[in-house]
């Protein structure tokens, strides 16, 4: 899943692709690059200026449309937790409402399934969307990341969304300092072990920041090892800024748990 | 007349070592092939690795190796693995004329040349021909030759052939 930005200021590319054509540019790169899923977002997850939901279809929507037309294969996932906007943009053709925020409106289930759409259930913690934690503390993270999660599915399940198109996600740093997202990563089986599948969102973040004490732009080697644990550990999504580098480190992994073969291996064997 | 058939002891061709794009497609192809050619009574020549791929490729097509009654012959056996520097045994300037001369005996068929293959050399030159050297009998009354297989894309020469 790559992430394609229609933000001005998001953390990682900084509206490298706030350009209509230059989002569209990174959809058919990263459509090339072995991307199954894009990740179309309208607003940056920290705090920052207020983007109504006006703005953020403005944004969206359209886009959508035009990326459904070249790519009519391509899964479509928008990131939002507005209802409204989920509502435009399955309209325009998006397959799958990944919300990050964790269920924040309580309508956005209905969407999914009045358009047959597929939903991301995160846990956040319980925080507002787009707030920083502030001295999140839990008993068991990753209990926490599983019960509210598997209750987000089921009232997904509840409000018609098909059981197949559900997916859920322990959110890394939504709600959780560093401590948390690693033990998350460290115990991700357990999510695995529910069934469900499972969506990791490393790509970059803070978590991987203050393990290495590196900014931004030099986290890729340490999101690529906090991969490696989640693909071991048997994570099916992965939401990513660099795709091919993940694609090799996904499939790598992947094989090595014997879920994937070779691509192709004679050595020793002809 | 008796059905035989010759394939490598490629261990590429085992399920167990499959890979998502098959390094071995054509040599796999002719392999189904000649095994198919068999018919459902095969007995199987072959060194205990052969036999694996002779078990594997014969359960493809649908059958089982027998060890009596009238039946064809599926013989697993190879020429050397020794024929370029890349190859598995790297580079023996011996091997390429061992092999001419394996060929040639196959295809001719001649099983005087095969039963005076120099077997001390073909150890050698990793050349797996004991299963071959067993069967040069069954190749006394054959009528008929079909070359299927004749190449070595990874430094180890293959034969496919059908004799009838």
């Amino acid at each position: 899943m790559a992430i394609v930005n229609r933000t001005p200021d998001s953390f990682f590319d900084k509206g490298a692709t706030w350009a209509e054509d230059a989002a569209f540019e990174r959809v058919r790169l990263v459509a090339s690059q072995g991307a199954e899923i894009v990740d179309i977002g309208g607003i940056k997850a920290a705090p920052g200026t207020e983007i109504g939901a006006a703005e953020e279809k403005a944004r969206v929507v359209d886009f959508v449309a035009r990326v459904r037309e070249e790519f009519p294969a391509l899964v479509i996932s928008v990131d939002t937790w507005r209802a409204e906007v989920g509502d435009a943009v399955c309209a325009a053709g998006a397959d799958l409402i990944n919300d990050a925020w964790g269920g924040a409106d309580p309508e956005l289930v209905d969407v999914a399934a009045a358009h047959g759409a597929a939903i991301v259930c995160t846990h956040t913690g319980g925080v507002t969307p787009r707030t920083r934690p502030y001295r999140i503390e839990y008993d068991d993270v990753v209990r926490d990341a599983i019960d509210s999660t598997l209750g987000y599915a089921q009232r997904a399940l509840d409000a018609g969304v098909a059981k197949d198109s559900i997916v859920i996600d322990p959110a890394h740093d939504f709600g959780k300092n560093t401590f948390h997202s690693l033990e998350i990563t460290r115990r991700l089986g357990e999510m695995v072990a529910t069934g469900w599948p499972v969506l990791v969102s490393l790509s970059n973040k803070d978590f991987v920041g203050e393990t290495l004490d590196l900014p931004v732009g030099e986290r890729l080697l340490g999101t690529l090892a906090a991969t490696t644990v989640c693909a071991m550990a048997g994570a099916r999504i992965y939401r990513v800024h660099q795709v091919p580098e993940t694609r090799q480190t996904v499939d790598m992994a992947w094989t090595i748990a014997g879920r994937r073969l070779p691509a192709r291996a004679i050595r020793g064997l002809q | 007349m008796t059905r035989v058939a010759l394939v490598p002891g490629c261990l590429a061709l085992l399920p167990e070592y499959s890979s998502l794009e098959d390094p071995v497609d054509e040599l796999r192809s002719a392999c189904l092939a000649a095994a198919a050619w068999l018919g459902e009574d095969v007995r199987v020549i072959a060194g205990a690795q052969g036999a694996r791929v002779a078990s594997a490729l014969l359960a493809e097509v649908g059958t089982a190796p027998v060890s009596s009654g009238e039946a064809a012959y599926l013989i697993v056996a190879n020429g050397s693995a020794r024929r370029s520097e890349k190859a598995p045994g790297h580079l023996d300037p011996r091997a390429a004329g061992f092999d001419d001369v394996l060929g040639k005996a196959l295809t001719t068929p001649d099983p005087e040349a095969l039963d005076a293959l120099d077997l001390g050399l073909a150890d050698e030159l990793w050349a797996d021909v004991g299963p071959i050297v067993e069967a040069a009998d069954l190749l006394r009354t054959v009528r008929t030759v079909a070359v299927d297989y004749d190449d070595d894309p990874y430094g180890v020469r293959y034969w496919v052939a059908r004799w009838a």
